[in-house]
């Protein structure tokens, strides 16, 4: 998988037919194999520009800041990074018009051992489903698969569940990184920053970690679309996916087999109903 | 996972941790304003019994319920919290209820992967005529978060 | 004071290590998803005094933890109680295996601001009750550049014991500091003391580690020509894909920013002091609504003119020891040693 020369093209047609202004792509950190996401402003930087199967970051995270607000904005987006896109355009964090987007028809990115990354390997929609144009042969929406670590922690008892999590709510140092990383956390003031959240926790201890983080998944169910930016930035490694997979299955399982973001003008699990939905639970 | 009633109360999520002997459980209710909180003033002027361990806040309807305030109750005193809404259809914005109900299976479901034990966050639905169905309710819950012992996971006085 | 240059074999290294953790509260690097962290540990098999540099958080929680108890207050009938948190974890005397090099030199430079104008009594007594036992770094990985930063090879003091590996294959353990010295002294079973040649040995050892760094820069001209660098425009569209967090600043052995915070229970709670970071956009943010930095590339300049100016004119050293960490440990990998080369660069053009 490896579309830089078309992307460069791309790049460099929309800043010479003065399109847009500003383009968000991928380039090589310049000290190492891997990629770091770049924005480009000018038509003479086009050849920093990458694609390869160490595009890791989903781009769509820097449409929520202030270098490409209210800008003109040409981005490259894999499945999972366009059925964000579709996310935010549907929440109006974005304006369509403004974007020209440049989709993939993904086949996979790499972790950091260079296999291919585990989110890919189960991957329901590699193609972007939001594009001006479309680099690669699509191959199409794949079977839903549970996450495999999920259900081998559901499979083990309560003690031990809870005993796993509390060293993963110890291990979380409170950066922020994971909701800073993730772009359907696009909210000015998130209620996990511990400063602006009255009823939040100021203390980076492990009870505000749970709390932090419980409450941030929790806010992404039925939004996340696991391109696992936010598991990818936490410096503490923590197995993030854990918490929004879990939800996944809980809301395909239940929820007329919903998926975040597949179609345009879909809003997240939460903000439809069906009047079939479980009720068993309550008393 | 089952759970034992044992002479000592422990909690089951930490049972190495034993509660003193004159432990009551601390259950945070949040009732919808239009049935569920008027059901239980019924209970109330109807004068049925039921356990003081429950303390309630009042919202507007179940689904102003932010998954936010389950977490933070159970994170600051609350052993276990009770949730409760108009029944199906009754709902005073026709389908608040229908979105919540959405919130709260994934919310419970969730507490219970990462090792709270599924009685800990109960849900009923309480019209404002069911005085004695609201009194069963936390009696039932109560009786429930008696059987877990304490809770003592993520709690701010801990930590 | 003379300080004791033992030796030993690899053999004797691991028996040496098993002794301490055994006799002593050890920490050492233990692998936690993925990752290494500075834990309590109770057996040479769980953890891993020689863990890979890339992957090894830093030993700043140790004295600087990422949330501390500071005080307990409560109200009564008679006004607000205020008392000491009794029980702090990490007052107790203790030796830690197994730290790099910058790490400790991080501690050095943590050291400058926390016993200042007001000496943080906590940080202090956690200083003083640790013996640091050094590791060996013998090849530098993409992100290091700590010889860049005021590493003085003849000095070493960061740590009280050093390990060192000699080029003979044997294994010297240096005290450098008379506590080590001390340390050393009363844990000598088993270990030889070493001839003179363990100074040659040791510089020998750090040349053939020197040239193995990517990174290498002469810092002392970069402090010069940052400190006109204020206006540049270059910090301007640097860290244009950084996200703001807090990783950088978390994760760094020097990055000292704290904030206080109360949790109140009812009538009583407790004062924390948490980790905070300039990259945060709340960071500077004002009782009245002012945020003097709003915008990232201010904070990202604070954090450069911090480390290399601001911190270099009160304190003469950096605020960095060339860890590369925070490269590491960012979401998008923001290089410290990049942004700062191509401000200071950016003077001549
Ligand atoms: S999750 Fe799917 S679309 Fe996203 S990078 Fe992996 S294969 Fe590509
Ligand atoms: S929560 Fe994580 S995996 Fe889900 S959309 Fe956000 S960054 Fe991607
Ligand atoms: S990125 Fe990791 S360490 Fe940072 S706040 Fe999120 S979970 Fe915690
Ligand atoms: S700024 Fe980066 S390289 Fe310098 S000491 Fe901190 S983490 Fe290490
Ligand atoms: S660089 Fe920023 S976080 Fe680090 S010590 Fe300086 S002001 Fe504090
Ligand atoms: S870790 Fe990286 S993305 Fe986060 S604030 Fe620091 S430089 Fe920015
Ligand atoms: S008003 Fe009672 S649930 Fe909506």
């Amino acid at each position: 998988m490896d579309y830089t020369k078309q992307i460069q093209d791309i790049a460099g047609r929309l800043f010479s037919e003065n399109k847009i202004d500003v383009f968000i792509g991928y380039r090589n950190t310049g000290f190492d194999e891997n990629q770091v996401p770049v924005l480009i402003n000018q038509y003479k930087d086009v050849d920093q520009l990458l694609f390869t199967d160490k595009s890791v970051f989903n781009l769509a995270n820097y449409l929520k800041y202030e270098h490409t607000r209210n800008k003109r904005v040409g981005l490259v987006v894999k499945g999972c990074d366009s059925r964000a896109l579709n996310l935010m355009l549907t929440e109006k964090q974005v304006k369509r018009e403004n974007l020209y987007v440049v989709g993939i028809a993904c086949k996979g990115v790499v972790d950091e051992t260079g296999e291919m990354a585990q989110n890919c390997i189960e991957c329901v929609m590699p193609d972007a489903v939001i594009f001006d144009e479309m680099l690669g042969t699509p191959s199409g929406r794949r079977e839903y698969q549970e996450n495999a670590d999920v259900r081998e922690l559901d499979g083990k008892t309560l003690t031990e569940r809870q005993e796993y999590f509390e060293e993963v709510f110890e291990s979380c140092i409170r950066c922020n990184a994971c909701r800073h990383s993730c772009p359907l956390c696009y909210c000015a003031k998130c209620c996990i920053d511990q400063e602006t959240a009255t009823l939040f926790q100021g203390a980076n201890t492990t009870s505000s970690a749970f709390h932090a983080l419980m409450t941030w998944s929790l806010h992404l169910a039925g939004r996340c679309v696991d391109c696992r930016n936010c598991e990818k930035a936490c410096p503490s490694h923590l197995p993030l996916h854990l918490l929004h997979k879990q939800n996944e299955k809980v809301i395909y399982g239940n929820f007329q087999e919903h998926l975040a973001g597949m179609i345009e003008e879909d809003r997240g699990a939460f903000y439809k109903y069906s009047l079939s939905d479980p009720d068993d639970f309550i008393m | 996972m089952e759970t034992e009633v044992k002479e000592k109360i422990v909690s089951i999520e930490k049972p190495h941790l034993e509660a003193p002997a004159d432990w009551q459980p601390v259950i945070m209710g949040i009732l919808c304003n239009w049935c569920s909180y008027a059901g239980s003033d019924l209970t109330g002027t109807s004068r049925l019994q039921y356990p003081p361990n429950i303390r309630i806040i009042r919202v507007p309807c179940s689904s102003r319920v932010d998954p936010w305030f389950i977490i933070k109750s159970l994170q600051a005193s609350a052993d276990g919290v009770l949730i409760s809404g108009c029944h199906p259809g009754d709902c005073h914005y026709i389908s608040g209820n229908y979105y919540a109900r959405r919130r709260f299976l994934v919310t419970k479901k969730l507490l219970n992967f990462v090792g709270f034990h599924e009685n800990r966050v109960q849900f009923s639905w309480v019209s404002a005529a069911e005085g004695p169905k609201f009194a069963k309710v936390v009696s039932k819950v109560t009786e429930d978060i008696k059987k877990l012992g304490p809770l003592h996971l993520y709690k701010k006085e801990n930590i | 004071m003379n300080l004791t240059t033992y030796s030993t074999d690899p053999a004797g290294l691991q028996s040496f290590y098993e002794a301490i953790i055994s006799a002593h509260d050890t920490y050492a690097p233990v692998e936690k998803f993925g990752k290494y962290d500075f834990i309590k540990v109770d057996a040479l098999s769980s953890c891993n005094p020689d863990s890979p540099i890339p992957k090894t958080m830093s030993v700043k929680p140790l004295f600087f933890p990422k949330s501390a108890r500071v005080m307990k207050y409560k109200a009564t009938s008679e006004g607000t109680e205020l008392s000491d948190t009794e029980g702090d974890p990490l007052a107790g005397k203790r030796v830690v295996l197994g730290v790099k090099h910058c790490d400790a030199r991080g501690l050095q430079v943590l050291d400058a601001v926390y016993k200042w104008d007001y000496v943080d009594t906590d940080y202090e007594k956690r200083r003083e009750n640790t013996i640091l036992i050094s590791t060996r770094c013998n090849e530098a990985s993409t992100h290091c550049f700590c010889t860049s930063l005021d590493y003085d090879v003849e000095k070493l003091d960061a740590f009280d014991v050093a390990v060192i590996n000699g080029l003979d294959g044997k294994i010297y353990l240096q005290a450098r500091t008379e506590k080590g010295e001390f340390f050393l002294k009363e844990n000598a079973n088993g270990l030889t003391v070493a001839n003179g040649s363990a100074q040659e040995e040791m510089k020998q050892q750090f040349e053939k580690f020197a040239g193995s760094f990517r990174l290498k820069m002469d810092y002392s001209e970069i402090n010069e020509k940052m400190k006109g660098r204020f206006d540049s425009a270059v910090f301007e569209d640097i860290p244009a894909n950084c996200v703001s967090c807090n990783t950088c600043a978390f994760v760094c052995p020097t990055c000292h920013c704290f904030k206080i915070s109360d949790e109140k229970l009812k009538d009583e709670g407790v004062r924390y002091k948490s980790y905070d970071s300039c990259n945060n956009v709340y960071f500077t943010l004002m009782a009245g609504g002012h945020n003097p930095r709003p915008v990232k590339y201010r904070r990202w300049r604070q954090r450069a003119m911090h480390k290399f100016v601001y911190y270099k004119e009160r304190f003469d050293m950096n605020l960095c020891v060339g860890c590369g960490k925070c490269t590491i440990s960012c979401p998008v990998n923001i290089s410290i040693f990049e942004v700062v080369n191509r401000v200071a660069s950016s003077m001549q053009e």
